[in-house]
């Protein structure tokens, strides 16, 4: 793939692009080279972990799941996507919490048994073993 | 959770006074400790991720929460008081009317609540109250199980 998103659009990087987004495609390939891939994702788990710990802490008193899942920052977790899969599995294998909402909002699937609603370490295991099934290292 | 924390957020606790009763615990909430129950969570979310009685409709309501109550044999009751041979169990409701808590009447006259994913407290009656948790809005009882 040689694509680049330049305001939106898409562009062969091989290509000259339109003069007026010149210098967007100047950032992003510094973007690139300045911030290499896995610094990128050491923010990515650093925003995570900030959010977490904001969910934890804000909401550890609730017993209302919906309260819970509607937390601003269980929602910016829930919005950065199949990225944080891995990590929400880490912290369900390390130290269980309420990540199904999160986790049923991400992947689309549920892989918990009905008996087992409300039990959380049973509900834990069900992800941890649908994580491994579909590939997933944390 | 220290005390100092618990009582910024449940105000009411610290002139009656409390005591902390168990260790943080995640697997279980409120609603299941007032049923007697220590092993999952209860509530009605529309996402079925947790426990609720197939019989009650899955909504966030007083309606179903007496419902869902009524099913262990608690019936509506008119006040608080320490009643001999009865247990009782004390719903709560948010600022919007919806329910967010529950506690269960011991023996002694004290009530049990399980916060959240913290500790089991035992606390006066109004110890919970002016909080985020809001008010008590209905208050059920049943006649003491003896095994």
């Amino acid at each position: 793939m040689n694509l680049v998103i330049v305001s939106g659009k898409a562009y062969d990087w091989r290509d000259d692009p339109p003069a007026c987004y010149r210098h967007e495609l100047l950032d992003q390939i510094i973007d690139h080279y300045w911030v290499p891939i896995s610094r990128k994702n050491t923010n990515l788990i650093q925003k995570f972990y900030s959010l977490a710990s904001t969910w934890i802490e804000e909401t550890s008193f609730l017993s209302s799941a919906k309260e819970m899942a509607m937390h601003p920052a269980y929602q910016q977790i829930i919005g950065m996507g199949k990225d944080v899969i891995p990590l929400i599995l880490w912290q369900l294998e390390k130290n269980p919490n309420h990540w199904f909402w999160a986790l049923k909002a991400i992947t689309g699937e549920d892989p918990v048994k009905p008996e087992d609603r409300g039990k959380v370490g049973k509900m834990a295991e069900a992800w941890l073993k649908w994580g491994k099934e579909h590939g997933y290292k944390w | 959770m220290v005390e100092a924390e618990l009582e910024k957020i449940f105000p009411n606790l610290k002139s009656p006074g409390y005591s902390i009763k168990s260790p943080i615990s995640i697997y279980y909430n409120c609603i299941a400790w007032a049923a007697n129950e220590a092993d999952r969570w209860w509530w009605p979310d529309v996402n079925e991720q947790y426990y609720w009685p197939a019989e009650v409709k899955r909504e966030e309501s007083l309606t179903a929460f007496i419902k869902a109550f009524g099913l262990l044999g608690f019936k509506p009751c008119k006040d608080s008081k320490l009643e001999p041979g009865f247990e009782k169990v004390a719903i709560y409701v948010d600022r919007d009317g919806k329910p967010s808590h529950a506690a269960r009447q011991l023996p002694s006259g004290m009530w049990t609540s399980k916060l959240g994913n913290l500790e089991d407290i035992e606390h006066t009656f109004e110890g919970l109250e002016n909080s985020h948790y809001g008010k008590v809005a209905k208050i059920l009882k049943r006649p003491i199980r003896r095994n």
